[in-house]
């Protein structure tokens, strides 16, 4: 998308005017495109844009979706800032973010740069990890996952023929933190793809002179693979930050929709649907939305910022 | 410029997923599109909308009744969807924001008010003696139906409190069942003994009494019911305090300290199952109508009940609830054929043997003699046990105020937390309080 920005805005502008005749043409062309967009800006306006905008009153008001809405001010928001259980969402979630996402990247890497060495049955690797990233967020994924993690379950006994006592995952507020960043991790096969096309696209010139050089893998990892990676890495990490905060399907059904044992899973997603659909409070639900939406964003800045101290574009020439 | 685009794509991105939380969960509202709006006439083809919560089995036995009932109505079609229960209301609340609520559904106590008070549920009376024959109601029953003046829904049937217990594991472990007049301390003593005995299941699981039975909000009304409260009025304030709850949720305290009740963080794993379901608990209390569930699932047929343990006052005050309540949508175009389908679902005979016991005892004469109760059955000891227990049951049902299901949901979630032991009996009555305040306001 951004390449093709480039492309199209900078060439007709530095172009001559063109001639009417030619303008007219384009206009057309430019009438006949939004024609086609139409479909699509038509969901845009209908179904994200107005809904959002809708929401965005709402987080003003008291609406329990029966009666009108009441307008409250900021009451919504200062309300968030008091509510134990706002706080417990936001701590689950940040720490879901903050542990599940650079452990997902890691583990994303290092298979990409196994797999990027040519040997047979590699395109079989590939599709075989990539997998679980195609089904990890369905509903049954989190139903197996749950079977796995209960008392008496696969995880227990093997836990039990090494020793370890740890019991059912699911019904221990302690250990289900780890039980969802696993089955995140489990599911490294969409920035794993990233990351091989990344890796592929760094010049073999580069290891070659560096070999010339001395270097031994670890400074080849630390000198060229990492820099010449940084933009996909930046990608991936940006990617998988807001996915994580996306996290909903597997902690409803695997605490069943309360987010317990103890408030252990009570992600931030999940709450809000509890107190929107559940204690039908939608002004408090579009308040904590917009709170998500804020923070969210200011992360993605901070990234973008972040950016250029750490993020090498080849044809900037660092 | 690059950049610039990609920062604009996150952004949407971020606030595209906040608000995804936000949508779906009516997916199947879109009534049907129906024709013959008059609805007079008996030979104009409508359809009907029919929701209800429960299980497979529940299903079936709608197919069943509606079956008989489309045969009987050759111009009526009913359209149906069944969901579990917490979620049978987030789908009727989004359709009761958008006035598409179904023309006939199955209705709670719990979220009556708040339906009633923003006018969602079509007035029944009108139809009753026409369509609707209550003949073989008890009126007390029929009234508890009735809010602001209008017949808003009618119960199906009717349900009390009970102790059900499992006499295998008691011969197991050598404690006698509580005598039918027991207190809650005698309760507390035979949780403890049952526990004590250290026996366990041929799996090894360890054997417990029963599980914490402060942690219902229900028993907790039970409770205070015995000790002489309302426990709510009605202008929507409660009828008990801070200290009532304190009360209520110490008298379970030593038991969660001594680990002597079944422990939560097993009982949350087995779920949908529990504890004295996979046969490892020896009591429960719950509703009456659960003994049908309780035999089907932990696949024993010795399953015996008690009435709730007496109270303070030496009286055991028990209530009658009045369950399954049928209401119609006040969106609905055929108000009519919504009653006629109300009407044969609450009083004919072939829907009675259908259902048996599994909605709770009939609340129609004719519909419970039309039960086969075979000797020993399950329908026939649920009756029998609210035969039995009749002469207890000396006070009306606490009406929910608008908000219960919440307040309710809000009770079960601390006690989850008190269980786990992640606050305290005063942390959780003054959140619950702060909560309830809220929704029920």
């Amino acid at each position: 998308m951004a390449l093709i920005d480039e492309a199209t805005l900078t060439g007709p502008r530095s172009a001559v005017r063109p001639p009417d005749q030619r303008r007219r043409r384009r206009r057309a062309e430019a009438a006949a495109g939004y024609a086609f967009l139409s479909p699509w800006l038509l969901g845009f306006f209908a179904l994200t844009a107005g809904p959002m905008l809708a929401s965005l009153y709402l987080a003003f008001t008291n609406y329990n979706l029966f009666a009108s809405p009441e307008w409250v001010g900021l009451d919504n928001f200062t309300m968030l800032f008091s509510d134990p259980r706002f706080i417990q969402s936001a701590k689950v979630t940040g720490i879901y973010v903050l542990v599940g996402t650079p452990v997902k990247l890691v583990a994303a890497l290092a298979v990409a740069m196994l797999l990027n060495n040519r040997r047979r049955g590699q395109g079989l690797y590939r599709s075989v990890f990539y997998a679980p990233s195609l089904i990890g967020a369905s509903v049954s994924i989190a139903i197996v996952w749950k079977a796995m993690f209960i008392d008496q379950g696969i995880v227990d006994k093997i836990g039990q023929s090494v020793g370890v006592n740890w019991g059912g995952w699911v019904g221990n507020p302690d250990m289900t933190m780890p039980m969802f960043v696993l089955l995140t991790v489990w599911q490294f096969g969409a920035p794993m793809v990233i990351f091989l096309a990344g890796l592929k696209q760094i010049p073999a010139e580069l290891y070659e002179a560096a070999s010339v050089d001395g270097a031994g893998p670890v400074r080849k990892f630390f000198k060229i693979t990492l820099p010449m990676l940084s933009p996909v890495l930046f990608f991936n990490l940006l990617l998988e930050t807001i996915h994580s905060f996306q996290i909903f399907a597997s902690a409803f059904i695997i605490s069943g929709g309360t987010g317990g044992p103890a408030g252990s899973t009570l992600f931030y997603t999940l709450y809000l649907y509890q107190r929107g659909f559940q204690d039908f409070r939608m002004g408090y639900a579009s308040a904590m939305a917009w709170v998500l939406v804020v923070v969210v964003g200011i992360i993605t800045l901070l990234f973008f910022r972040s950016s250029k101290f750490w993020v090498h574009y080849s044809g900037e020439g660092k | 410029m690059k950049r610039h685009t990609l920062k604009a794509a996150g952004v949407a991105a971020a606030a595209a997923l906040a608000l995804a939380a936000c949508s779906g969960g009516s997916g199947e509202a879109d009534p049907e599109e129906t024709t013959g709006g008059e609805g007079g006439d008996d030979t104009t083809p409508v359809t009907l909308n029919f929701t209800w919560w429960g299980n497979d089995d529940r299903a079936a036995r709608y197919e069943e009744a509606l079956d008989l009932f489309e045969e009987q109505h050759p111009n009526i079609t009913v359209q149906t969807a069944f969901v579990d229960f917490p979620n049978y209301w987030t789908q009727r609340s989004t359709e009761a924001a958008g006035r598409a609520l179904p023309d006939v559904m199955q209705f709670d106590l719990s979220y009556l008010r708040e339906y009633t008070e923003n006018g969602h549920l079509l007035d029944l009376a009108p139809y009753v003696g026409e369509q609707i024959d209550l003949s073989g109601f008890d009126e007390s029953l029929v009234e508890s139906g009735v809010l602001e003046d209008q017949q808003v829904g009618i119960p199906t049937s009717t349900n009390t409190l009970a102790l059900f217990y499992n006499p295998n594991l008691l011969e197991q472990t050598g404690i006698e069942p509580p005598a039918e007049d027991y207190t809650w301390e005698d309760y507390n003593e035979f949780l403890a003994s049952v526990t004590e005995a250290g026996q366990t299941t041929a799996e090894g699981q360890p054997i417990f009494g029963g599980a914490d039975y402060t942690n219902t909000f229900w028993f907790f009304l039970q409770w205070l019911v015995q000790e002489g409260k309302t426990p709510f009025n009605d202008d929507g304030t409660f009828g008990f305090d801070e200290d009532d709850m304190k009360e209520f949720l110490g008298m379970a305290e030593d038991l969660r300290a001594d680990k002597a009740v079944y422990p939560v963080d097993r009982g949350i794993q087995l779920l949908p199952l529990g504890g004295f379901t996979v046969n490892e608990s020896a009591s429960e209390f719950s509703w009456d109508n659960f003994l049908a569930g309780y035999t089907a699932d932990s696949g024993t047929e010795n399953i015996e009940m008690l009435p709730v343990p007496t109270g303070s006052d030496g009286e055991k005050a028990m209530f009658f609830k009045p369950s399954m309540l049928l209401s119609a949508g006040a969106n609905t175009e055929h108000p009519e054929q919504a009653a006629t389908l109300i009407n044969f679902l609450l009083t004919d005979p072939e829907v009675g043997r259908i259902f048996g016991t599994s909605k709770g005892v009939p609340a129609d004469e004719e519909q419970r003699a039309a039960m086969e109760l075979e000797e020993g059955s399950v329908d026939a000891r649920v009756v029998a046990y609210e035969e039995a227990v009749a002469d207890h049951v000396t006070e009306p049902v606490p009406v929910p105020v608008k908000g219960f299901g919440s307040i309710e949901a809000e009770y079960k979630r601390l006690a989850e937390e008190l269980a786990y032991g992640t606050v305290t009996i005063d942390q959780f009555v003054e959140t619950w309080f702060a909560e309830a305040q809220m929704m029920t306001q």
